[in-house]
């Protein structure tokens, strides 16, 4: 131990090439992502008062020491409660900032693009969810699962 | 130690071996990190595949039921005609526009009806209720009808949630027996749902 506090450069330019050498798998470890709610709960509503339902803002905080980096958001399937669903494709969203954030229709087949960048970013954005109000939705608790990637490009 | 046994002076040995290898974890963490940020300017076109990180959340929406209905008038008004020549007389301001909207389980009926509240009167004289009729059209409604003072008479018919808008087209039969006057009576139309 006294040796290594005396000799701390050796010690660190030894950790630096232990970095260096596992640096691909390591790197790994320098992305991330997390939000700020487990759940979105949509309002009800008139559909005559209230033609498209928002969402309380959902925050996405996420790094990214990979330069070319990007965030995509898919949904498990529609919405759905018991053999009732709502097209999940009548879900949006508007994301701020723009860029690196855009705006999107949710899907449950193809992940959609929600930000992306080629440069080292920390930062924080917010999504506004929107979901289309309409008379011919049967009564019912819908739910679904929306996951989003944070990935190297 | 030697007293101890083979085992525990092995396991000591093991332990002093180890121990330096912790330490250096200890103090060079930051420069194990470095060490990885190095890593990612020296190789910063390092295949991406498998470097990812997720997070999830759940989506949710209620609905209620809920029911609407609008009709486009609130009055409907026949005008003094011949009998010879208006044998049917029709409401001035044409057919009544009716919106029925409804959010209900999967499969509930959905029912429209309208009831008079008594025959058309005036003062002591009558003309049945029966007297007027209508067409519909839309889907869902009823394409003829008949009012009555007893029993509420169907107008339109769904099933499940939605939104339907139809038109009802009012006649009422002229007769040279209507004595004279201003008669007057009130539609009550029902939308029932679950």
């Amino acid at each position: 131990m006294d040796r290594i506090k005396r000799w701390p450069l050796p010690a660190g330019i030894a950790a630096v090439l232990i970095g260096l050498w596992a640096g691909p798998a390591e790197a790994q470890g320098l992305m991330g992502l997390s939000l700020s709610a487990s759940s979105v709960t949509f309002p009800a509503a008139d559909p005559d008062t209230t033609p498209v339902i928002a969402a309380p803002p959902l925050t996405i905080t996420f790094y990214s020491l990979r330069r070319n980096w990007q965030i995509t958001v898919i949904a498990s399937g529609d919405l759905t409660s018991g053999s009732s669903s709502i097209p999940i494709s009548n879900v949006s969203w508007t994301a701020t900032p723009a860029p690196p954030f855009q705006d999107g229709v949710m899907s449950s087949t193809v992940a959609q693009l929600v930000a992306s960048g080629n440069a080292w970013v920390y930062m924080t954005g917010t999504i506004f969810y929107s979901l289309v109000n309409s008379w011919t939705y049967n009564v019912g608790t819908y739910s679904v699962t929306i996951t989003y990637t944070l990935s190297a490009v | 130690m030697r007293t101890h046994g083979l085992g525990v002076d092995l396991t000591e040995r093991a332990r002093r071996a180890a121990e330096p290898l912790g330490r250096l974890a200890a103090v060079s963490g930051p420069f194990l990190v470095l060490g990885a940020v190095v890593a990612g300017i020296v190789f910063p076109e390092t295949p991406a595949s498998g470097q990812s990180r997720t997070a999830s959340h759940s989506a949710s929406h209620s609905v209620v039921a809920r029911s609407k209905l609008v009709l486009s008038s609130g009055s409907l008004l026949f005008p003094s005609a011949d009998p010879d020549t208006v044998p049917e007389v029709a409401a001035t301001g044409g057919a009544l526009t009716i919106q029925v909207r409804a959010t209900v389980s999967a499969g509930d009926p959905v029912t429209l009806t309208v009831v008079a509240s008594d025959d058309l009167r005036s003062g002591l004289d009558a003309i049945p209720a029966s007297a007027l009729h209508w067409t519909g059209s839309g889907p869902g409604f009823a394409a003829l009808g008949t009012m009555s003072a007893a029993v509420p008479q169907p107008v339109g018919n769904w099933s499940g949630s939605g939104a339907w808008t139809g038109l009802q087209t009012y006649l009422l039969t002229n007769s040279w027996s209507h004595p004279t006057g201003t008669f007057t009576t009130t539609l009550l139309y029902t939308l029932t749902t679950p």
